[in-house]
């Protein structure tokens, strides 16, 4: 209990509304940001020009860009007249400042705080500079046909990447803050006489219910705002490409974008979002379509092949033709595993080379190939503990998945592989399109913020039909509708 | 009950498509083939004459009392206390069949694919599956369904094309195979291989709008008939006059009967995933709309807890038959003999019964 008056009463301090004395404010921001402990908190008294008054300025020294301040805001109220602060200095954003809490949050993101004597608002200005990195090619979800540009850590520049492909005045970027502690900004991106009321009202209010102390960034915020952390089917669209976003945008998606993340993210989205890849887009008909029965050909490979191996080996040897069954039993003969156990630490040491193979310092990197080739590869052969089809199968099974660059529906099938191998062990096919059509099934019921996840497959929806495959980009009319958005017809066709 | 009334035409269709087009490739046809040698493809023409006026009727009659599902209509046209007898005449016709279907399906995948494991355990696994995919609702059915049927379909597409050089055609001949009486009365006696329309009709206002219900399931139950009977021909020409009474499972039976070139000459796991697929997917449905029915009849309006110990039932119920001979010549045969009046004769009542009252007339 004591706890939680002891949190209002610094909770009224903090609300306390600004003084009219420029001695009592200088007082009070120097407790508020405990003055001379803190090192990159500065302060600058100077007297104005235009009215002969004594001001005092306010900032982070760390994430302002000194030379503006010194150029637009110090020099000009030095030297110049005028009849306010806002006439004299030459920053482009201005907010007048009531209340010492306001005051903290603007500081806190990169503004400068100025007080002047006697009066009882101050004057936040923009001179944030925050260090990012420069505007890079994307590294996760490279492309070899389409915009290289990736998001990178800093926001403005993540909006003007978006801009820069988007020019369109109804394009809105709202701010909502989020966190008790740190009160971090999330940015909400959308088209406005685009996107579906309901479903911005949605996803606002979820941002607004999240209550912690901070939330640093799209990662974290992408867990938060999960409807079903304990799935392991994702429900909300990571991308870092800048072009993606914007090619959601258009169709009525919402993009949220923070500070400190270099991508992005998108809801609500379907399972085919997941499935897709940006360049799809950008290649022609059957080139992209070429590309999809690719994917879709790797997506059954990663999820079942191991699994259909173990089902067909074990349980449905018949269907194997017979030479290739005495070849497969000649190599498994001096193997003491069961065949499951077999596939089961093929499929472990793969996932270890992966995993080892991302950690590693680049300088070391030719290592995990010789260890995974020729360790794992050919001497676990020769030494008898797996047999070479299980290798065959379980490279297979492991290059297919790169071919799903979404990270998130990545983890989705490989973790869904293993169940589906041990399901394939218990009872052969029967348990494992058993297991499948569950799987499925429960794919099937989960909805991304109201919306269905195979739409708009099942349940039908008019959309552009860019589900498996897709179409001409010419007769491509429609916006996806269980977007409900606000112009269904893309204004392709007249 | 997950169910906002989503269900679309297309979804209706699979879902009928699936619950009743499955009969082509169970041991339907030995069934029939029993008495009717091989002319029992004719069978279903016929008991899908005695059977679908009435199915259209019932489809009326839901259209006149706009809102209800099939058990309220009972009880709109009968009064509460006939009309809840009359649901629970309904759900024994859908529990027992959905046992003793099972049952059947079981002993399929048993004798096929798994003759060393012990009947119970695959019944367990096959119920386990039923039960946790019927817990989704009937819109995830529904959407499962749709994205289902072209793979299960194509599937049976394939043993079709690759079956074309067994069939002589010939060997529906003599067309009316053990005789015209026989055929005449089994058709009769086994209109109720369609009773699950029936049963489907608890649905009715899962659908988006009554329209599509009634379009779905019309559409839906014209395609699944020609199939059987395009299937039905098939067995009949592939076996012939004597031994077709004598074969189990004709679909499995053709599937081993075919090969994929001169290499992959046993191909029939493959087929039976995309059967094992339908019949998942036709018992998620029956068990839930059995379980529909049931609570409807009660007024149980949160009814998704209750398939747990409907699957437990269905279980214990099913691996009561010493043996699929039993199950299926005996049980399941009296079965579709016992209900094959009821689902004849109960839409003429309904409708007599509602004429009488008047209801008919806004």
């Amino acid at each position: 209990m004591a706890r939680f008056l002891k949190a209002g009463e610094s909770q009224n301090q903090k609300n306390l509304n600004c003084h009219t004395s420029l001695q009592q404010n200088i007082q009070k921001m120097k407790q508020l940001f405990s003055y001379g402990l803190n090192k990159d908190f500065s302060m600058r008294t100077l007297k104005l020009r235009f009215n002969q008054k004594e001001a005092c300025l306010f900032y982070y020294g760390s994430i302002v860009d000194g030379a503006i301040i010194n150029l637009n805001i110090i020099k000009p109220l030095l030297e110049n007249n005028g009849d306010s602060v806002g006439n004299i200095v030459s920053i482009e954003n201005i907010e007048e400042v009531t209340d010492f809490e306001t005051a903290n949050e603007n500081i806190n993101s990169g503004k400068a705080i100025l007080f002047v004597d006697g009066d009882k608002t101050a004057f936040a200005m923009d001179v944030a500079d925050f260090q990012h990195r420069a505007v890079s090619k994307s590294e996760n979800e490279s492309t070899i046909k389409g915009p290289q540009d990736a998001f990178t850590e800093s926001m403005n520049t993540n909006i003007s990447l978006i801009r820069k492909q988007l020019h369109n005045s109804q394009l809105i970027n709202e701010g909502i803050q989020i966190g008790e502690r740190s009160k971090n900004e999330v940015n909400l991106i959308y088209i406005k006489d685009l996107v579906n009321n309901d479903i911005l009202e949605n996803v606002r209010s979820r941002l607004k219910e999240i209550s912690t102390d901070s939330v640093r960034n799209i990662e974290v915020l992408e867990q938060y705002l999960e409807e079903r952390p304990y799935s392991l089917v994702p429900t909300i669209l990571y991308t870092e490409k800048p072009d993606k976003a914007t090619s959601y945008l258009e169709d009525g998606f919402i993009v949220l974008l923070m500070d400190s993340s270099s991508a992005c993210l998108v809801v609500p989205v379907t399972f085919w979002s997941f499935f897709h890849n940006p360049e799809d887009r950008y290649l022609r008909f059957f080139y992209a379509n070429f590309t999809r029965a690719l994917r879709l050909l790797c997506f059954y490979l990663t999820l079942m092949i191991s699994a259909s191996f173990v089902a067909i080996a074990n349980f449905h040897s018949e269907m194997i033709p017979p030479d290739l069954l005495l070849a497969i039993t000649a190599s498994r003969e001096r193997v003491p595993f069961p065949l499951i156990f077999e596939v089961l630490i093929m499929e472990i040491a793969f996932e270890l080379i992966r995993e080892a193979g991302l950690r590693i310092p680049n300088p070391l990197g030719p290592t995990i190939g010789i260890v995974g080739a020729l360790i794992l590869g050919q001497a676990a052969v020769e030494a008898n503990i797996i047999s070479p089809i299980i290798v065959i199968v379980v490279a297979l099974s492991g290059l297919s998945s790169f071919a799903l660059a979404d990270l998130n529906i990545n983890f989705t099938v490989r973790l869904m592989r293993f169940l589906f191998i041990i399901a394939a062990g218990v009872y052969g096919m029967l348990a494992l399109t058993g297991a499948f059509l569950l799987f499925f099934m429960y794919t099937a019921s989960i909805k991304s913020f109201g919306i269905p996840f195979f739409s708009p497959m099942s349940p039908h929806f008019i959309s552009s039909e860019d589900t498996v495959f897709r179409k001409p980009i010419k007769k491509e009319i429609f916006r996806p509708s269980f977007l409900r958005p606000k112009d269904l017809q893309k204004k392709a066709k007249s | 009950m997950q169910n906002n009334g989503f269900l679309r035409t297309k979804e209706i269709i699979a879902i009928t498509l699936i619950l009743i087009g499955i009969k082509l490739s169970d041991s339907t046809p030995t069934l029939l083939a029993q008495k009717a040698q091989n002319g029992f493809w004719s069978i279903p023409i016929l008991s899908f004459v005695c059977i679908f006026p009435g199915f259209l009727i019932m489809l009326y009659l839901l259209n006149k009392y706009q809102d209800k599902n099939v058990v309220e209509l009972f009880e709109a046209i009968n009064g509460k206390w006939i009309g809840k007898i009359l649901g629970i005449v309904l759900f024994l016709c859908a529990f027992l069949s959905l046992t003793l279907d099972s049952r059947n399906y079981i002993e399929q995948i048993k004798l096929l694919y798994f003759p060393q494991s012990p009947t119970d355990m695959i019944y367990f696994i096959f119920i386990a599956v039923v039960f946790f995919g019927a817990k989704k609702g009937i819109e995830v059915i529904g959407y499962t369904c749709w994205i289902a049927i072209p793979f299960i379909k194509v599937s049976a597409l394939c043993v079709l094309l690759l079956v074309m050089s067994e069939i002589v055609i010939q060997r529906i001949f003599p067309i009316f195979g053990a005789g015209l009486p026989i055929i005449l009365s089994e058709g009769v006696k086994k209109a109720s291989i369609f009773a699950e329309l029936f049963f489907l009709l608890i649905a009715y206002q899962s659908a988006k709008k009554n329209t599509m219900f009634r379009k779905g399931i019309t559409f839906g139950t014209v395609l699944a008939i020609l199939e059987i009977i395009l299937f039905y021909l098939v067995y009949a020409s592939v076996f012939d006059y004597n031994s077709i009474e004598k074969i189990a499972f004709p679909y499995h039976d053709i599937t081993q009967f075919i090969s994929f070139g001169e290499f992959f000459t046993n191909i029939e796991t493959i087929f039976m995933v995309f059967w094992l697929f339908a019949a998942f997917l036709k018992f998620i449905i029956f068990i839930y709309i059995t379980t529909w029915i049931f609570a409807e009849i009660f007024a149980i309006r949160n009814f998704e807890p209750l398939l747990l110990p409907f699957s437990f039932l269905v279980i214990m119920i099913g691996l009561l038959p010493m043996n699929s001979a039993t199950n299926e010549l005996v049980l399941r045969e009296t079965l579709l003999t016992v209900m094959s009046p009821i689902f004849i004769l109960l839409p003429y009542i309904l409708w007599l019964t509602a004429w009488g009252k008047g209801d008919l007339k806004q």
